[in-house]
């Protein structure tokens, strides 16, 4: 039988997520270096894009995700009362969680 | 030759103490192990463990200058002095630069040091190819010395959960030899929060390595063959 909780899934989503957001962050470099939003409306207009506005929601994701496994590693080494931890933890992802709101929140204030 | 030592003898001392000592060097002190096996005829309350005096069985290992090391193959020409000797970081001290190493080799004895093969034996012995008896080479010259698990910050924090790269370089050695039936379960096994993936690949296991081994290598191919083993 295999275990439920295992350490791959979380590394796993670590590399990914450091990945996407890797190329994510080129991109929007390359972007804002060769091809430059020249007034508001054209950069909102670009960012609202269905492709563009996609990419940054899953950048958010992938932030989100990464800062929830880098923190819980640092937690896991070195927070080692459980109450303490579990605490910590539930602070953590009750804090990530709310700015997961604000992002869904500001993306899609400029939808309308 | 200067050198600071650590000093605690528990029946005796309330905390531990650094010492020092001053000692001519003669032409036959070639490595630091030479010089502190004189030192102790002077001094014979010093206490430390050695035995092949050749870097291969692993009792002399001590934090040299800051850094994991055999005494007997670090040569002393090129040690700062004074020589700061300490027993090695994180291990439970016993005596001066005796350190209890119980906890080092439950980790090393929980992956199965072992092949294991239910298997009925063949009439002949099991045999290996060349090629695969290669793969072992980097892998089982370990002489379990702790240099690396004690220089490992992972292993400082969860001593008690966390293998440390000398367990995961033997794991390795056992999950990629070609006789060993147990691959899937070992690599089971590893995978969970602590055992393996408490490894932030710091590498001052591969860095401190006496024999020029590469554990954080070995725990990086066990990560991969898990994804491989996932998809």
């Amino acid at each position: 039988m295999r275990k439920t909780v295992t350490g791959l899934r979380a590394w796993l989503v670590q590399r990914v997520s450091a990945v996407y957001m890797l190329l994510f962050i080129l991109f929007l470099l390359f972007h804002f270096l060769l091809d430059p939003p020249h007034s508001y409306l054209a950069w909102h207009g670009w960012l609202m894009s269905p492709s563009v506005s996609i990419a940054t929601i899953v950048f958010f994701a992938a932030l989100l995700l990464h800062a929830w496994v880098g923190v819980r590693d640092v937690l896991m080494d070195y927070v080692h009362p459980l109450a303490v931890r579990v605490s910590a933890l539930a602070l953590l992802g009750i804090g990530l969680a709310a700015i997961a709101a604000w992002v869904v929140r500001i993306l899609l204030a400029g939808q309308s | 030759m200067r050198l600071s030592i650590f000093r605690f003898n528990p029946e005796q001392d309330e905390k531990p103490y650094m010492q020092d000592y001053e000692i001519e060097l003669e032409p036959t002190d070639r490595m630091l192990l030479d010089v502190i096996v004189r030192l102790k005829a002077q001094d014979d309350t010093l206490t430390f463990r050695k035995s092949c005096r050749e870097g291969v069985c692993g009792s002399d290992a001590m934090n040299i200058n800051g850094r994991n090391g055999l005494a007997c193959i670090t040569p002393v020409r090129e040690l700062k002095e004074p020589v700061e000797l300490r027993p090695l970081p994180s291990f439970p001290v016993i005596r001066d630069l005796v350190v209890d190493m119980t906890q080092f080799f439950k980790q090393y004895h929980s992956i199965k040091p072992c092949v294991i093969d239910n298997e009925p034996a063949p009439e002949r012995e099991r045999l290996q190819s060349p090629e695969d008896r290669e793969k072992l080479n980097g892998l089982y010259e370990c002489i379990l010395c702790a240099c690396c698990t004690s220089q490992c910050p992972s292993s400082w924090w969860n001593p008690d959960k966390f293998v440390g790269p000398a367990g995961l370089l033997q794991a390795y050695r056992f999950i990629i030899d070609s006789r060993d039936r147990a691959t899937q379960e070992r690599l089971d096994d590893l995978n969970d929060p602590y055992r393996l993936f408490r490894c932030r690949s710091i590498m001052n296991c591969t860095e401190v390595c006496p024999k020029g081994l590469a554990p954080s290598r070995a725990i990086e191919k066990i990560r991969l063959m898990m994804v491989k083993d996932s998809l």
